[in-house]
């Protein structure tokens, strides 16, 4: 779910003046503040005297009640442990701060990153093992579910939320042109044409190609593995045939301007959701709570159906995005800290909590806990929409696993794929450049790649 | 010291004093100095000295396997080899040349316009027309590209909305190229100003006998703008320009802005924005320390070059 924002870097641009201070040299003062920083940090013992836990997170906002009110709870049940709640941005954020953070042996004690990124901050060696600390929650959690944060049969971290993949669609406009909800991606294509028919300025979807984890997910569905290991080496598959086939699925709908190439929740996207102008996205059960956010009007007027399938009558599917919660190798109170991440995550009382922020629990009581509850806000006329998302999950059976440099393919993707749809370039080639730079990288990192 | 003060004879002896002046004045500078040469070493030198280490070296990793560990390690000119052969390093300083090519001529043409105009006898509103101009640049880069970015979206564009309603079709200010005159546009907007009062001080300075002398000879306004007043105000043009065309070269808070706006702007579309990519996306510090060298070196040889072959022309005479 995370949303390129605005890089706020304040350095002034243009026909200016300016300190001739470069990034080089803030990114060297910083490095330098935090080498001075971590001169003065004496080990602190973590005795069973209060703690402060100081946890990283952009799903408990300080100050929004609901998020209070789980940490009072825990709080309540823990005395003398003391929750400190702060929120350093999205997963890229989020992880680049934790890198910086352990180089200057001052890390938080839980720190909420998306499954996607925990192999690149592992191989960082930032993320402690915490198999033996939680070993009691495994039962709490769903096999599928479970293996997101497992790494060579480590565990890395409590899974928080995850992202049953999901079609959210403006049920009354698909009515009104006459669109059948597609439950395959050829359906969805007809869709798109039916659609396109009856409103000329109107489209099934936007295409954005920063959607990276979407992608990956699709290509999954198709039958690809973008990464592989076997404990020694690495195998990349974005240039697989079958991850090629969704790339020329997709180019195919961009040459007849079937979907709109646009950047999701831009402020230009935001307006044609609000119209009817873009009527639908494929991605997980989180979306709802993201388009209620920006066109809270047209609540209900909205419907979410299964992910459309690759090959018709398999329905299996990934997750895409959640997130877990993971404790860094240098906190000082790490005991503590996974025990809370346990609980948060995993137990009955803490999972089901999760569910009052809007975000669908990876935990099984939390689970069984949105069946009884009120549909989104942005579909309340949908009473079995939960019931959709967990036949969706027990449909979940594709296991994803992130390679350590998904960054370098994110970029190399995105910026790719949005030149070569704007200059109608071939989507094939844009997978087959991105295998080469992910496997360039990794080998330059030192990783074996196998072929 | 108390030594030479010991040996010293009645104070009608006057070279002695000279001497023990001499000895304090050697460390007086230095002591008034202190605390700027602290500042520069802790906040320049150090920093600088730290990059161009951090630039050696790298991830790598260590013990195999397919979670080795990355541990940072020396890797001699790995960084500058991979900085220097990549292509969208390459390009994004093709890209920032072409925004410079538009962008420096039109602030600078428009700020000697305005400052010349500013500067003729007759003019009205003169302090606030000079305000008003000079107002945008107190705006903050990412505060003028978020309210331009408005401007430029087709559903919320009021430019745009006004040629619909004309019957033109949505202009496309982010698709190419009419992307660098978009960006060259925030730059004009914000940069205008500020150049104008350098120039207009500039000219503020020339003293008035000279256009006195001028007019007795039959001049009229205009020629006494392009054959008096330009040629005196170089000095302020090429030192305008040198401060434009680093301001070019680091590129960055527009472009970085607009990105999420549009698809038309890849993540390293100016180098600054891959260094940047580099150091906290990729996780790459060496290899962003080692492009921002590169940068910063290039932008230093091309200003002393620029200011080289502007002295001779501008000051020839007086060098």
């Amino acid at each position: 779910m995370s949303i390129a924002q605005a890089q706020g870097l304040n350095a002034r641009s243009g026909i200016r003046p300016r300190r001739a201070l470069t990034i080089g040299g803030i990114v060297a003062t910083a490095a330098l503040a935090f080498m001075l920083s971590g001169c003065s940090s004496a080990a602190e013992s973590s005795s069973d005297g209060p703690v402060t836990l100081e946890f990283w997170t952009y799903s408990l906002k300080g100050g929004d009640p609901a998020a209070e009110a789980i940490i009072d709870t825990y709080e309540k049940a823990n005395p003398g442990v003391t929750i400190k709640l702060s929120e350093v941005g999205g997963t890229a954020e989020t992880s680049s701060k934790l890198l910086a953070a352990d180089r200057a042996n001052e890390t938080p004690d839980v720190v909420q990153v998306e499954y996607r990124a925990l192999p690149s901050l592992v191989v960082a060696g930032v993320v402690k093992d915490i198999t033996a600390d939680v070993a009691d929650s495994k039962d709490a959690v769903d096999e599928n579910v479970w293996e997101l944060t497992t790494l060579n049969e480590q565990v890395y971290g409590v899974p928080q939320d995850i992202g049953p993949m999901m079609f959210t669609y403006r049920a009354d406009l698909f009515e009104q042109y006459g669109a059948k909800v597609p439950t395959t991606w050829a359906e969805y294509a007809e869709a798109a044409a039916v659609i396109r028919a009856a409103d000329p300025t109107a489209y099934i979807a936007s295409f954005s190609a920063t959607q990276f984890e979407f992608f990956a997910a699709h290509a999954a569905q198709a039958g690809a593995e973008w990464w592989t290991n076997d404990g020694e080496s690495w195998t990349v598959g974005i240039d697989s045939e079958e991850s090629l086939a969704t790339a020329d699925y997709w180019q195919d709908l961009v040459d007849r301007d079937l979907v709109i190439v646009e950047p999701l929740l831009t402020p230009e996207w935001n307006a044609q959701v609000n119209s009817g102008k873009i009527l639908s996205w494929a991605a997980a059960s989180w979306v709802p709570s993201v388009i209620y956010s920006v066109a809270p009007d047209t609540a209900g007027k909205w419907e979410s159906a299964p992910l459309p399938q690759w090959t018709p009558g398999d329905a299996a599917v990934s997750f895409q995005g959640g997130s877990t919660f993971l404790v860094p190798e240098k906190s000082k109170n790490a005991k503590a800290a996974a025990e809370f991440a346990a609980w948060l995550g995993a137990s009955d009382e803490g999972s089901e909590l999760l569910l009052s922020l809007d975000i669908y629990p990876g935990g099984n009581a939390g689970r069984e806990a949105t069946l009884t509850a009120d549909p989104p806000k942005l579909m309340p006329q949908q009473t079995d929409f939960y019931a959709v998302a967990d036949q969706v999950i027990t449909d979940t059976t594709i296991p994803v696993t992130w390679g350590p440099n998904v960054n370098v393919a994110q970029t190399a993707l995105g910026d790719a794929l949005n030149a070569a749809a704007l200059n109608k370039e071939s989507f094939r080639d844009v997978y087959k450049a991105t295998q080469a730079t992910v496997v360039e990288d990794l080998e330059t990192q030192g990783y074996t790649v196998s072929e | 010291m108390t030594v030479t003060v010991a040996r010293t004879p009645p104070l009608t002896d006057r070279p002695k004093p000279a001497r023990r002046r001499s000895h304090r004045s050697s460390l007086v500078p230095w002591m008034f100095a202190a605390p700027a040469i602290l500042f520069f070493v802790v906040f320049l030198i150090i920093p600088i000295g730290y990059s161009i280490y951090l630039s050696f070296r790298g991830f790598r990793v260590e013990g195999g396997g397919a979670f080795g560990r990355r541990v940072e390690t020396w890797i001699g000119f790995d960084n500058y080899a991979a900085a220097l052969t990549d292509p969208e390093f390459v390009a994004g300083l093709g890209r920032v040349l072409i925004y410079g090519v538009i962008a420096i001529p039109s602030v600078l043409g428009l700020a000697l316009l305005f400052a010349l105009l500013l500067d003729t006898p007759r003019v009205r509103a003169r302090s606030f027309s000079r305000t008003a101009i000079f107002i945008p640049y107190a705006v903050p880069g990412v505060i003028a590209s978020l309210l331009w970015g408005f401007l430029y979206l087709p559903s919320t564009s009021p430019v745009n909305f006004i040629a619909r309603e004309l019957g033109a079709g949505p202009l496309d200010f982010f698709g190419y190229p009419a992307l660098y005159f978009s960006l060259a546009n925030i730059a004009l907007w914000s940069g205008v100003g500020f150049n104008m009062i350098i120039i207009y001080t500039s000219l503020r300075a020339i003293p008035s006998e000279i256009y006195e002398a001028a007019r007795i000879d039959g001049a009229n306004e205009l020629q006494i703008a392009w054959r008096i007043k330009v040629p005196l105000v170089s000095p302020a043009l090429v030192l305008t320009g040198l401060f434009s065309v680093i301001g070019t070269l680091q590129l960055y808070s527009e472009p970085a802005t607009l990105r999420p706006m549009t698809t038309t702007i890849s993540s390293t579309w100016v180098p600054l924005m891959k260094i940047y990519q580099e150091a906290f996306m990729n996780d790459n510090l060496g290899g962003a320390a080692a492009a921002s060298v590169v940068l910063a070196g290039g932008i230093l040889l091309f200003s002393l070059v620029l200011l080289r072959f502007f002295q001779r022309r501008t000051f020839g005479e007086n060098s």
